[in-house]
């Protein structure tokens, strides 16, 4: 049975708050855009209309804010929260595709071997979520700023009102957070140029 | 990290990012004052700069959608959705797979014969103009029916599903044939010769691979190579055009529109992303060129087994690539000769110019290489014919012998080495080797720098001061025999370097030890400093040819004395002091040319040691220490190519010793300004080339904004000129070809019109009011610019085809313009004989040249390079008129009367100029100092900017007949230093 959008906004705050089996409701949210999109991909259509998926994770946030309930202040707090839940279900997403990949035989992984970085993007987008959470030791604000233009989608003046800081310091931050986690997944060392 | 030193890192960090390139080394070396670690951590992250431009640009929401539908469309592949049958072909079995697409093999009903089908993978299923494109492109190489090239019979679809019928080929790809044993030399170069030749052949139609790769090529069992594929990346590449426009119509700061970004996110595999060239990272346009890296790729992979750029994602290969130099071949494979070290080498030379130029290149140097290593009787016929087996036995004897090549005499090779890597917007000015060839000084628009050759540290060098306000540009010229001093031209920032002259530039001397620069004389251009550095020579007086005299002074400026001087209808040069600095050399010019001469310091008569004739096509003279000069010539057939020459003269007698013999065959840029080492053993020089970019973009406002601008023409070096009288399609022309088309707006195909137009590159002109030709002015090929004394023709082509006419001949800049209808007027704006004055005649598209209608006083001496800003009203009842910096724009009636003054006085120096539509405003190019700026311009005499063509120097706007596009032709030069040895 389908959700009302209240249930919704309900199950985000409950998750917001710590209640990890809201999750599991939210998930298939989630999953039936990126089907959705996965599907206009498949239909042939250009890749590369980024405002179509701009508006495809805008649509799930829709589907997953109720804006009649929300107050307008909470607005920022809902794309927050949003922003964690896309990066939990993508990182999971792309964790259980690569485990797929590797076959049922592999679930003894070894940790090292599982460090090793294979040559699918997914892989690293794994990657990336753990230099994510090394940046966040660094330099929580960094680490916040790509949570929410990477996995959330928002743009760099949404990104400022979630963090309540200028468009400029967010365009720093970005700067800053891109190059540092590019070198963490390139090893943590200098190239030479 | 403490977060006072993170706080640290980050504000160097962005403080350098502000710099220039050059000098963030000096900047965090001063700023960390020791601390190494943090002047470590930031330059590393500085390192990533670059790289992370379109690193997770994309959300992680598209990343994931894009895996799933790839899954999906793997799971659908694996199926067995296999197609049984397509109307023309049975498929039989399936015979592979891959990311390319899933092969299967098939009897094509029609012919009767066996096939293979190649399906696309569903994400890059094209859409009709794409694929029609591909089509094309794979038969155009199919065509050549070259053996080492895969023969595509047929490209179409199936249920939906785009595949190609091609020859059915046996053997393995090249990418297995590497990963499962190795190559010997002898087969690795019988089948490097097969690629580079296909891959001449396919240039040389104008078919470009752009994603050669093992993957890519086919070993058959017979030996033989085959490469697959031609045109199909050119599918990717329309992706990303089309992302271009869809990113620029959304105003995120963040987005640059690199057209890599969609190569990064769709998935393109790493395998493609790994044999990508540099220009193919950066998203510019792509010539043969890219293919000769990416073969050269191939190559190290052949010799190696190892890929020479290693990693595991898009961003970390494309960093790689731009930024790193792969570990030598040598290093890795003791086996292969030195010299097919430096063929992998110089194919993967990171800047094009330096690259080899041409397959065929690479193929005769293989050739050479496959001659030297093989035994005389074994010709390349009979290799060719073997059997992989047997060639390999013949090169496991090659190998034990191991012998050295033959003893062929060759001549010394050249060494070409790049030594400034400045962008188009910051070219290099001037610049000068010291006597010892350790240090190269140079000048940009940012200032002086000191390099240290060997290293590359470069370090910026005190600049002279110049009075508040004042703002100037630096040109080096040559050092003072202690290695420590040069000399430095200052001259106004604002006046072109065609127009620097000793009215308005000063002398001075700098030294890199440090100091401040001193002034050695004001209203001066400094020439060079003689062998025993007792005497600097300068050159002063401004004649009609540049400067009439040649003066010799001490080197603190004392003691300045005449050493030569000419009329006023001649000019003179300094050219350089003979080797034993008795002698010094000048360029004589007068209305017939220039004369190289030279004379006794002393006094003696003067000795002619190059005639007009021979000193016509050159851009640069060395006189070097052992008696031989080295001079660049033109290129005959193209002008803005040349290359370095050799001769030997006697200084003394002017007598030619010896033939002249060709140094260089650079086939892309122009040399000139060298300075050489005391031992003649390095030159260093500037290269400059310029290139056409052409953008369309949505007019608004009647014209006040610009919208959507994209970059119009796709091939290298093709230029709009103009549009159709509809408004709906372009005229633009192939600089290489010399050949005329029309685009439409919506359509990336060109429409050939005539090929080629007699003679050079046409110069903007204008569509006839009946829309039925286009009218413009040819710059007669190899014509220089500083010396256009040969007519240059006016023609009228008619733009549905058919042969162009010359409709008369002009002996100055001249710029044609047209009325729209009803109105079916055209004028010819043209220079006076003296340049001071603009001449406005009728211009009848098929008589020529009509009544003369006005004549203005231009305020200033026209330059020779800029058409005079006139043109005519799309109603044909006024002209709109730039006459200098100082005065305003105006608008005249057709007989010269003055009706409206704009007031304008923030325009400056127009060097372009034309109606907008309604007739409410202009489109106005204005020289800035950083490039030509496009306005647009009311009748008010507001101005809004349009578009700052930074390093521009011509930047033009032609508004559509119809108003509501404009298109914009941007030429930009690019110039660096670079070094000559063994020469």
């Amino acid at each position: 049975m389908a959700m009302t959008s209240s249930d919704v906004t309900r199950l985000l705050q409950a998750w917001g708050g710590g209640d990890e089996h809201a999750l599991e409701k939210l998930i298939p949210l989630v999953y039936e855009q990126l089907r959705t999109a996965a599907r206009r991909y498949m239909a042939g259509e250009r890749p590369g209309h980024t405002l179509q998926t701009t508006a495809l994770i805008h649509e799930t946030y829709l589907r997953l804010v109720d804006v009649r309930q929300v107050k307008w202040q909470d607005r920022t707090h809902f794309m927050a929260i949003c922003s964690q839940l896309m990066r939990r279900i993508l990182i999971d997403f792309a964790r259980s595709r690569n485990y797929k990949k590797r076959g049922a035989g592999a679930v003894h992984v070894d940790f090292d071997e599982a460090l090793v970085v294979t040559s699918e993007p997914d892989a690293n987008l794994v990657a990336l979520d753990d230099a994510l959470s090394r940046l966040a030791l660094v330099d929580a604000r960094k680490s916040r700023v790509v949570e929410l233009r990477f996995f959330g989608g928002l743009d760099i003046k949404e990104t400022a009102e979630v963090l309540k800081v200028s468009a400029d310091t967010v365009m720093r931050d970005w700067k800053m957070a891109k190059v540092w986690l590019l070198r963490e997944l390139h090893g943590g060392v200098a190239h030479g140029t | 990290m403490e977060p006072d030193r993170w706080r640290r890192v980050e504000q160097l960090y962005h403080s350098a990012l502000k710099m220039p390139l050059e000098l963030r080394p000096a900047f965090l070396k001063d700023e960390c004052q020791g601390d190494d670690e943090l002047q470590k951590e930031v330059a590393s992250l500085l390192s990533y700069e670059s790289s992370a431009a379109e690193f997770i640009e994309f959300p992680a929401f598209d990343v994931a959608a894009r895996l799933m539908a790839k899954d999906n469309a793997e799971q659908a592949n694996s199926d067995g959705t296999e197609p049984a049958v397509t109307s023309r072909f049975h498929v039989l079995e399936k015979i592979g797979g891959g990311g390319m697409g899933v092969v299967y093999k098939a009897e094509d009903t029609k012919l009767r014969r066996t096939v293979a089908l190649k399906f696309l993978p569903l994400e890059l299923s094209p859409d009709p103009q794409s694929l029609e494109r591909f089509q094309r492109e794979a038969y155009a190489a199919s065509a050549l029916n070259h053996p080492n090239i895969c023969t595509v019979y047929d490209v179409d679809e199936f249920d939906g599903r785009p595949f190609i019928a091609m020859e059915l080929l046996e053997g393995q790809t090249l990418e297995h044939c590497i990963a499962t044993r190795p190559l010997l030399l002898p087969e690795m170069l019988e089948l490097a010769i097969q690629i580079s030749d296909a891959l001449d052949a396919a240039h040389t139609s104008g078919v470009i691979h752009r994603d050669i790769k093992p993957s890519n090529i086919f070993i058959t069992n017979h030996g033989q190579a085959k490469i697959l594929d031609f045109g199909l990346a050119k599918l990717h590449e329309f992706e990303s055009v089309e992302t271009q426009a869809q990113t620029s119509a959304k105003p995120d700061p963040m987005q640059d529109g690199d057209p890599l970004l969609t190569l990064t996110r769709t998935g393109v595999t790493v395998g493609t992303a790994a044999y990508m060239s540099p220009e193919q990272v950066r998203g510019e346009r792509l010539d043969p060129r890219t293919d000769l890296f990416s073969f050269g790729l191939v190559l190290y992979e052949m010799a190696t087994r190892q890929r020479a750029f290693a990693g595991d994602t898009a961003a970390v290969l494309h960093h790689a690539i731009l930024n790193q130099t792969p570990v030598p071949a040598r290093e890795l494979n003791r086996q292969i000769p030195p010299k097919l070290e430096h063929i992998i080498s110089r194919a993967l030379e990171k800047y094009r110019e330096a690259r080899y130029q041409t397959a065929a290149e690479i193929c005769a140097d293989l050739e050479a290489l496959q001659r030297q290593s093989a035994p005389k009787h074994l010709p390349r016929v009979w290799i060719a014919g073997l059997g992989i087996a047997a060639t390999m036995a013949v090169g496991t004897i090659l190998f034990m012998l191991n012998r050295p090549p033959r003893t062929v005499p060759v001549a010394p090779e050249i060494k070409l080495r790049q030594l400034t890597t400045n962008s188009s917007e910051n070219p290099v000015i001037g610049g000068s080797i010291s006597p010892d060839g350790k240090y190269l000084a140079y000048s940009d628009t940012r200032g002086l720098h000191f390099k240290v050759i060997e290293t590359g540290e470069t370090r910026p060098v005190p600049k002279p001061e110049v009075p508040k306000g004042q703002s100037v540009k630096w040109e080096v010229g040559t050092w003072f025999p202690d290695n420590t001093r040069f000399l430095v031209n200052v001259h106004p920032s604002t006046e072109d370097w065609r127009d620097w002259s000793s009215a308005t530039s000063s002398i001075w001397v700098v030294s890199v030890l440090g100091g401040a620069a001193t002034k050695l004389r004001d209203h001066a251009i400094a020439g060079s400093v003689s062998p025993d550095a007792m005497l600097v020579s300068f050159r002063t007086n401004k004649g009609k040819f540049g400067e009439r005299q040649v003066w010799l002074m001490g080197p603190n400026g004392e003691n300045a004395r005449k050493f030569q001087e000419t009329d006023e209808n001649t000019g003179i040069a300094g050219f350089g002091w003979a080797p034993d600095g008795k002698r010094y050399g000048y360029i004589f010019t007068d209305a017939s040319g220039d004369t190289l001469l030279s004379r006794d310091i002393k006094g003696g008569p003067t000795v002619t040691l190059l005639q007009n004739a021979e000193l016509k096509k050159m851009d640069d003279v060395n006189w070097l220490h052992d008696g031989r000069v080295v001079y660049s010539l033109h290129e005959p057939g193209n002008g803005s190519v040349c290359n370095y020459w050799t001769m030997r003269i006697d200084i003394a007698t002017g007598r030619h010793l010896g033939e002249p013999r060709r140094l260089t065959n650079w086939p892309n840029f122009c040399v000139f300004g060298g300075s050489v080492t005391n031992d003649d053993k390095r030159l260093a020089f500037m290269a400059s080339s310029g290139s056409h970019t052409s953008y369309v973009g949505d007019l608004e406002a009647g014209g006040k904004w610009l919208r959507n601008i994209s970059r119009f023409t796709l091939e290298e070096d093709n230029g709009v000129v103009g549009w159709t009288a509809d408004g709906k399609a372009i005229v633009g022309q192939n600089r290489g070809a010399w050949s005329l088309y029309t685009q439409s707006l919506d359509s990336d195909t060109p429409e050939p019109i005539v090929s080629p137009v007699a003679g050079g590159a046409l110069l903007v002109g204008d569509t006839t009011p009946d829309g039925k030709s286009y009218i413009g002015r040819i710059w007669p090929n190899g014509e220089s610019i500083e010396n256009p004394t040969i007519p240059f023709p006016i023609v009228r082509i008619p733009l549905t085809g058919g042969t162009p006419e010359t409709i008369l001949q002009l002996s100055r800049n001249g710029n044609v313009s047209c009325a729209r209808p009803p109105s079916h007027t055209c004028v010819l704006a043209e220079q006076s004989e003296d340049r001071k004055q603009i001449v406005v005649s009728i211009l009848d598209p098929i008589k020529g040249r009509g009544p003369e209608l006005a004549r203005f006083d231009s305020g200033h001496e026209l330059n020779l390079v800029d058409p005079p800003p006139c043109a005519i009203s799309p109603d044909g009842t006024r002209l709109v008129i730039a006459r200098g910096s100082e005065s305003p724009i105006e608008i005249r009636s057709m007989h010269g009367g003055l009706i409206r003054k704009i007031a304008s006085q923030s325009v400056g120096e127009v060097t372009w100029l034309t109606w907008s539509v309604d007739q409410k405003g202009f489109f106005v190019s204005r020289k800035g100092q950083r490039g030509d700026e496009l306005l647009y311009l009311d009748l008010q005499g507001e101005a809004t900017s349009l578009r700052k063509c930074v390093g521009s120097d011509t930047c033009q706007g032609l508004p559509s007949p119809d108003g509501r596009h404009l298109a914009i032709i941007d030429r930009n030069q690019s110039s660096n230093m670079w070094m000559m040895e063994n020469f």
